[in-house]
């Protein structure tokens, strides 16, 4: 897919920009503060509504400013596509509305038109950090995927944050209320797991192949599905039987601490180099040779599922690696089809190309 | 803004935005439209706003909202006695009542089961249920609350509750939105929703 078109109004220091892109990579070349990643982040939203650095989303309004909004208008295989998002504060806080075509969707299906696929230097611990890292790189591909993961996600925390509040005493105890809790979280948590798992094999082809190739076969990376409810085949039932078989073994955990403390929130993934764990042996090196397998892995699957390419953000990440790596990690995605990637000077690893320098939030064409 | 108001301009704007989907601009819009209306006119929302407060009661049987208890439906010996439609608010009766298809009664929950939120099945009016099955024995109890978490959770609820007691259990299923409300689907959609009922599988 190619966007032709992003048009701000009111996102973070942008008062009002519009962008024509062009296919391949567009560089944006700026100092700090000056608004590159805002750009990046704004292109993310138009993918998954959601920004990637924050959470509470009054930031993305500009200053003193009730709305902003972020449009943007593409061409996909299916012909062309317009999105846009309003983000607004109200009495009761921020409000989202989104619109596909000149039509106001929902968020479910506003979801997954645009496809981004984007690598921001937090992704750069995806090896070595915390879990919810990863199921974050998880949920995030996944809910774009398929809007039917976005809605059982969605369920499923709702659901677990009911069952937290019943285990902790906030009603009176009821078991019969307990047990339906239950069958939603299997139910939902049945496709979680279901979708991970199949995406999980994917990725850690494509990884383990690109690992292969840039480590002369030297070295083997394997990326393995590790859901906390442990299942021999990926099937709905044996997935399925398995986490109400953990559910029925830590019951009476549950109820002693008062927590959940079985299911998909707590799945991982573990990351192995030559049969070793990465996350305790590996060297910085080898960690950040993985997570960019990971994140070209991630770009392939992502790829071959829509039947397109998503569009590529890299957000100061090539900067952080050497030619080598960047110039290896470039060429491991094979064909970009669009990509942006932003820098405070031309990044090692790329040819001269178009470049956009951004200066206090306005844009100027270089050269 | 309000400094610079006259004080019970600025009370009434106050007032308005505490209204749902109102806020500050809407309030005050309103407001000032108020104030170039005839005093009759102002007089007539008031005595309005104060009638429905006063004259309007849960109905003792279904707790809907009535001035007279029963409520018009429940004392109307044309519609079928032997169905229920479960509801979590009285507003859900409005929406289904616009399709104009359903002839049963309604039996109103005051909300629905979600201990996030401090309610629990002893805080709906689910005993008023248990009670009026034990007298009125239904055939049919349909459950119409909405298909998000919370309204699946407690239909699940009922279902099980109430499937030892005799009547066919049913749930509006098809044609509503996931994640659509009641409250917003158009009549075509609560008329299909309300045909192609399912019975509860749990
Ligand atoms: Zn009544």
């Amino acid at each position: 897919m190619r966007l032709e078109r992003i048009v701000l109004a009111n996102f973070r220091n942008f008062s009002s920009l519009e962008y024509q892109a062009s296919s391949g990579l567009n560089l944006f070349l700026g100092a700090n503060a000056q608004g590159k990643t805002n750009l990046l982040e704004a292109l993310a939203m138009l993918g998954t509504g959601k920004s990637f650095r924050t959470t509470s989303e009054g930031e993305l309004i500009r200053h003193e400013i009730p709305v902003a909004s972020v449009s943007g208008e593409a061409r996909v295989r299916a012909g062309t596509v317009s999105v846009s998002c309003v983000i607004a504060k109200g009495p009761r806080g921020i409000t989202k509305r989104y619109t596909l075509n000149g039509s106001a969707v929902r968020y479910a299906g506003y979801l997954g038109n645009l496809r981004v696929v984007a690598f921001v230097p937090s992704d750069l611990s995806l090896v070595d950090g915390p879990p919810s890292g990863r199921r974050r790189f998880l949920n995030e591909a996944l809910a774009q995927d398929d809007p039917t993961y976005y809605h059982a996600l969605a369920r499923y925390r709702k659901t677990l944050a009911q069952k937290a509040a019943l285990l902790r005493g906030s009603v009176t105890s009821d078991e019969e209320l307990l047990a339906i809790y239950d069958a939603a979280l299997i139910e939902h948590g049945t496709k979680l797991m279901m979708a991970r798992a199949q995406f999980v094999r994917d990725v850690a082809r494509y990884a383990g192949e690109v690992h292969a190739r840039w480590t002369g076969g030297a070295e083997r990376l394997e990326v393995r599905y590790r859901p906390d409810a442990a299942c021999e085949v990926i099937t709905a039932d044996a997935i399925g039987s398995a986490l109400a078989e953990r559910l029925r073994s830590r019951a009476a955990a549950e109820r002693l601490r008062e927590a959940p403390l079985v299911g998909p929130q707590r799945d991982d993934l573990d990351l192995l180099l030559d049969g070793s764990s990465l996350g305790s042996f590996g060297s910085q090196g080898q960690r950040r040779t993985a997570v960019l397998a990971l994140k070209v892995a991630e770009y392939q699957v992502m790829r071959d599922r829509c039947g397109e390419a998503p569009l590529l953000l890299l957000d100061d990440v090539l900067s952080e690696l050497d030619a080598t790596r960047a110039g290896a990690f470039l060429s491991g995605l094979g064909e970009i089809e669009q990509g942006f990637i932003t820098a405070t000077s031309l990044p090692p690893g790329i040819g001269p190309m178009r470049s956009i320098e951004i200066v206090a939030g306005q844009l100027r064409e270089n050269g | 803004m309000s400094g610079t108001l006259a004080q019970p301009v600025a009370a009434l704007i106050n007032e308005f935005s505490k209204l749902p989907t109102i806020g500050p601009k809407t309030a005050a819009r309103l407001v000032f439209h108020l104030l170039n209306r005839p005093r009759h006119e102002a007089q007539a929302l008031a005595d309005a706003i104060m009638a429905m407060k006063d004259k309007v009661r849960f109905c003792t049987s279904c707790f809907s909202l009535t001035e007279n208890d029963p409520c018009a439906i429940c004392s109307d010996d044309r519609r079928d006695a032997q169905t229920f439609c479960v509801v979590a608010e009285a507003k859900d009766i409005f929406a289904i009542e616009r399709a104009d298809i359903y002839r049963g009664r309604y039996h109103v929950l005051c909300g629905l089961i979600s201990p996030m939120d401090g309610v629990g099945p002893a805080d709906l009016r689910v005993k008023e249920l248990l009670e009026r099955i034990g007298r009125e024995r239904p055939t049919e109890i349909i459950i119409a609350t909405n298909p998000n978490a919370e309204g699946e959770a407690t239909a699940m609820y009922l279902s099980r509750l109430l499937t030892p007691l005799g009547p066919r259990i049913t749930r509006l299923a098809s044609g509503l939105p996931i994640g659509g409300d009641l409250d917003y689907a158009d009549e075509v959609t609560i008329a299909r929703a309300l045909e192609g009922r399912r019975t509860m599988d749990h």
